[in-house]
């Protein structure tokens, strides 16, 4: 087992949740919280040498920064996203049209 | 390098960069003078910016709404090729395993008119589509029935080797203006080394081909495609020279992709982008000093990519297109009538992997096939302005989501684009296209040309 500490200045759970799913074939993650920090502890499916447990944790890392990049990136983008994807869409039979 | 929301660019020294940034550029600076011009800034004298500004990001975006021009018919997955980079044909006789029937033909044609555009192009492809070229000529004459009653711009192309093809065919193709787009790898020996046949004479049969086509139907009615396998790289300049000894006026240097055959046979993974890359740029500078030399040569790419860097208007190329253009730029019907929203996600279908499956044509209505998740959330998650890192790149405009080439390689719709070969190629080749115009005017004249198709 090993423990992953973030700021929670900085990451949200979700974000969190969303990089721990994509290493579900290579590991498990028990979250808990401290007052200023986010707690992931690895739970590795099989035994793995301290070079392959770093690379990992190192790949854990780069997830939550681009899950976390999305969410917000994301949120910020919504009305453009939305507007030109509907323009997309607009004169299919998909789209009720009065 | 500075660009705007649909894609005009600037470049600036660094000095003038930083000014401009701290609102220092002088206004009778002509760098102001510039960006006042594409409207990256905003004074008393230009309070029209955002009106002109939106005008033209309404006239990159018109095309958008032309909601799927491009209907791919895959009539026959039989081919008597067996080329290692193909992603899907079959060397079997098997018509009821491998054909599309009239049936799911019938059905895709009512799918197909349902399309809103007003330009509907169909394609036939394979396997050798030509091997069951009866059900072509049936698709032809029904497609034109329907199109009686809706008066839609049709048009019909043939994707084909050429290896059957027969004066009859063409008899057929020209009664219905049909035009051909073949394969062409290089010369005798490239062309027949990446695509073995029995008889070994794949080249000869497609030169022989590209004549019979053109005495047939004229001589503009054939396009032909090159893929680089890892035998191509060091010969860019025998390719090219063999597109103009065939008198095509341009190629299309295109890269292996990581579909099908291509990776089982392990041709996709033969070279590295790198290596792609120095083979792209050896062969453009080639056609540049043809070009040079009064011979008027284009490639095909580089066309796609300067007309989204040079006009505001937007070539509709699926690969660089955001969102993406699966599904709303092109359809393809499956030889089994399963719908794809790619000819590339369709190969990913037959390794097995159906994650971009819409539905089937003889199961689902045209509404529960485009409003299928295969189709909406790929195109959700892949958009390239919510995307970290393409959000917020100079390149964007001139960039695409492919969502399918991303799953294909790490299974996410998105990927991190920092270690996606798509990203890299792109942006290697966005700036090597600017590099080239900035340091010869002469290169500017020319590729403001190819992106104006004049």
């Amino acid at each position: 087992m090993t423990e992953v500490i973030f700021d929670k200045a900085f990451f949200s759970p979700e974000t969190l949740k969303k990089a721990g799913y994509r290493f579900i074939d290579q590991f498990s993650v028990e979250f808990s919280s401290t007052e200023q920090s986010y707690v992931c502890r690895l739970i590795f499916k099989t035994n793995k040498t301290t070079e392959a447990i770093a690379a990992l944790v190192k790949d854990f890392r780069n997830e939550v920064l681009d899950q976390d990049l999305r969410e917000r990136i994301k949120q910020e983008t919504e009305p453009v996203r939305n507007l030109i994807l509907a323009h997309a869409f607009s004169k299919t039979s998909l789209v009720p049209h009065e | 390098m500075l660009s705007n929301f649909v894609g005009e660019y600037k470049i600036l020294q660094r000095e003038k960069l930083y000014s401009f940034a701290r609102h220092q550029l002088p206004a009778d600076d002509s760098d102001y003078i510039d960006l006042r011009a594409k409207q990256f800034l905003l004074d008393d004298s230009n309070s029209i910016a955002p009106q002109l500004l939106s005008i033209k990001t309404r006239t990159k975006y018109s095309r958008l709404a032309d909601f799927t021009a491009l209907h791919i018919f895959v009539v026959s997955l039989r081919c008597e090729h067996s080329c290692p980079y193909c992603q899907v044909s079959r060397q079997s006789e098997d018509r009821d395993s491998f054909d599309m029937t009239e049936e799911v033909a019938d059905r895709s044609l009512e799918l197909t008119f349902q399309s809103p555009s007003q330009n509907i192009k169909i394609e036939f492809q394979g396997g050798e589509s030509l091997l069951n070229f009866d059900l072509i000529k049936y698709i032809v004459v029904q497609a034109k029935k329907i199109n009686e009653k809706v008066n839609k711009h049709l048009g019909f192309v043939i994707a084909t080797n050429l290896a059957p093809v027969t004066h009859e065919m063409l008899l057929f193709c020209k009664e219905h203006d049909i035009v051909i787009s073949t394969s062409l790898d290089g010369p005798s020996d490239l062309h027949n080394k990446n695509r073995p046949r029995p008889g070994k004479n794949s080249y000869e049969k497609a030169i022989e081909g590209i004549r019979l086509v053109r005495e047939v139907l004229g001589q503009d009615k054939v396009s032909a495609l090159m893929t680089t396998t890892e035998a191509s790289l060091n010969r860019v300049k025998d390719i090219i020279d063999e597109y103009i000894k065939n008198d095509f006026d341009g190629i299309f240097l295109r890269h292996l992709s990581p579909y099908g055959f291509a990776i089982k046979t392990k041709s996709y993974r033969a070279y590295s982008t790198e290596r792609w890359l120095d083979f792209y740029k050896e062969g453009l500078q080639y056609i540049i000093e043809l070009n040079k030399m009064g011979v008027p040569f284009r490639e095909y790419y580089a066309c796609t990519i300067l007309s989204k860097m040079l006009t505001n208007s937007d070539p509709g190329f699926v690969d660089l297109m955001n969102p993406s253009g699966m599904g709303i730029a092109a359809i393809v019907y499956n030889y089994d009538g399963s719908v794809h929203p790619s000819d590339e996600s369709r190969m990913l279908a037959e390794m097995g992997d159906n994650t971009f499956r819409m539905g089937n044509v003889l199961e689902n209505t045209y509404e529960e096939i485009f409003s299928s998740e295969a189709l909406v959330k790929p195109l959700e998650e892949s958009f390239t302005l919510s995307a970290p890192m393409c959000s917020d790149c100079a390149f964007e405009s001139f960039c695409g989501a492919d969502p399918v080439y991303h799953y294909a390689t790490s299974k996410d719709f998105l990927a991190k684009k920092p270690e996606s070969d798509f990203c890299h190629r792109n942006m290697s080749i966005f700036k090597y296209l600017i590099c080239l115009m900035e340091e010869d005017p002469y290169v500017k004249r020319l590729f403001f040309r190819w992106a104006h198709r004049s």
